[in-house]
């Protein structure tokens, strides 16, 4: 899950939230070892997230005849995981990453197709801000949620 | 035609010149841009949050962010629908900051909240060009909720 590059149209925009949610899911698996308590119970609560979504999008694009990319047996993390610090600063990475895709959905996307991608974008920004807040990060917020660097 | 056409979009002096009756006007003035209003949205925002910074010294590092990040939606804004953006002082907040900071606090919750729900709607009708940027105002308003709890 790197930057969103400009999609072709909806369901390209689509598939790639969908390799996006892939690889979130896949990064609460190394974050949540290292988390405890209400920080471990915040992450299975995130990763259940981006599951629905996942579900969503590959009955979304298979019942419209588009190609639902495959999942792989693992995905880069942008830096090793390997304590608590760590993993809060990549869950905060994840979800600002996935935000990133959904604001790319949103030009190619019209009524409930759009609410959706918009609601998936706050989710993620509310929840990076909630792991900069765990983490204590400041400033908790960022000025345009999703928007590449 | 096309010469009325033209005058006419030479821009602001249209509007004086069209009860002399010199051009025959087939076509309405444009109206304000749809965006217009959440310009001064965004600037009494910004206003209200540096206003509470003042009032409440403790809260300035938290408020500050927020307030820069309401002045940059507006700067993005103007310059999406091509006008500058207001110089004078945005307009005073429409109550003072509370003396009570928990009480300022919960008044800056609520106008976000409201103002979320202006960006959502426009998110929502907003032609692709513009969708972006709004679900990334709309978000970040979202995460100002969260911000100032």
């Amino acid at each position: 899950m790197t930057q969103p590059t400009a999609p072709a149209g909806p369901t390209a925009a689509l598939a790639d939230a969908l390799t996006a949610e892939y690889a979130a899911i896949w990064a609460y698996g190394p974050i949540g070892v290292r988390l405890s308590g209400a920080a471990r119970a915040a992450a299975r609560d995130a990763e259940a997230a981006h599951r629905r979504r996942r579900d969503a999008l590959v009955l979304r694009l298979s019942t419209t005849g588009g190609t639902v990319p495959a999942d792989r047996a693992g995905y880069a993390l942008p830096f090793p995981v390997t304590d608590r610090a760590s993993a809060l600063r990549l869950a905060v990475e994840v979800e600002d990453r996935a935000a990133a895709f959904w604001r790319a959905a949103l030009p190619h996307t019209t009524g409930a197709d759009r609410d959706q991608a918009l609601a998936a974008l706050v989710e993620y920004a509310l929840r990076a801000t909630r792991w900069r807040r765990t983490a204590g990060i400041t400033p908790l917020t960022v000025p345009f949620p999703g928007r590449p660097a | 035609m096309l010469r009325a056409g033209a005058l006419l979009a030479l821009g602001g002096a249209a509007g004086s010149l069209a009860g002399c009756g010199l051009f025959d006007r087939d076509d309405p003035a444009p109206g304000p841009d749809p965006l217009a209003p959440l310009v001064d949205e965004s600037l009494r925002l910004a206003a209200g949050l540096r206003a509470a910074a003042g009032a409440h010294p403790a809260l300035a590092d938290r408020l500050t962010p927020i307030a820069e990040a309401h002045q940059a939606h507006a700067a993005e804004l103007a310059r999406v629908i091509g006008t500058p953006l207001p110089s004078a002082p945005a307009p005073t907040p429409s109550d003072p900051a509370a003396a009570d900071p928990d009480a300022a606090l919960a008044a800056l919750r609520e106008a976000e909240r409201a103002a979320r729900e202006t960006a959502t709607k426009a998110c929502a009708a907003a032609p692709a060009e513009r969708a972006a940027l709004l679900g990334s105002i709309a978000a970040a308003r979202a995460t100002h909720v969260e911000a100032l709890k």
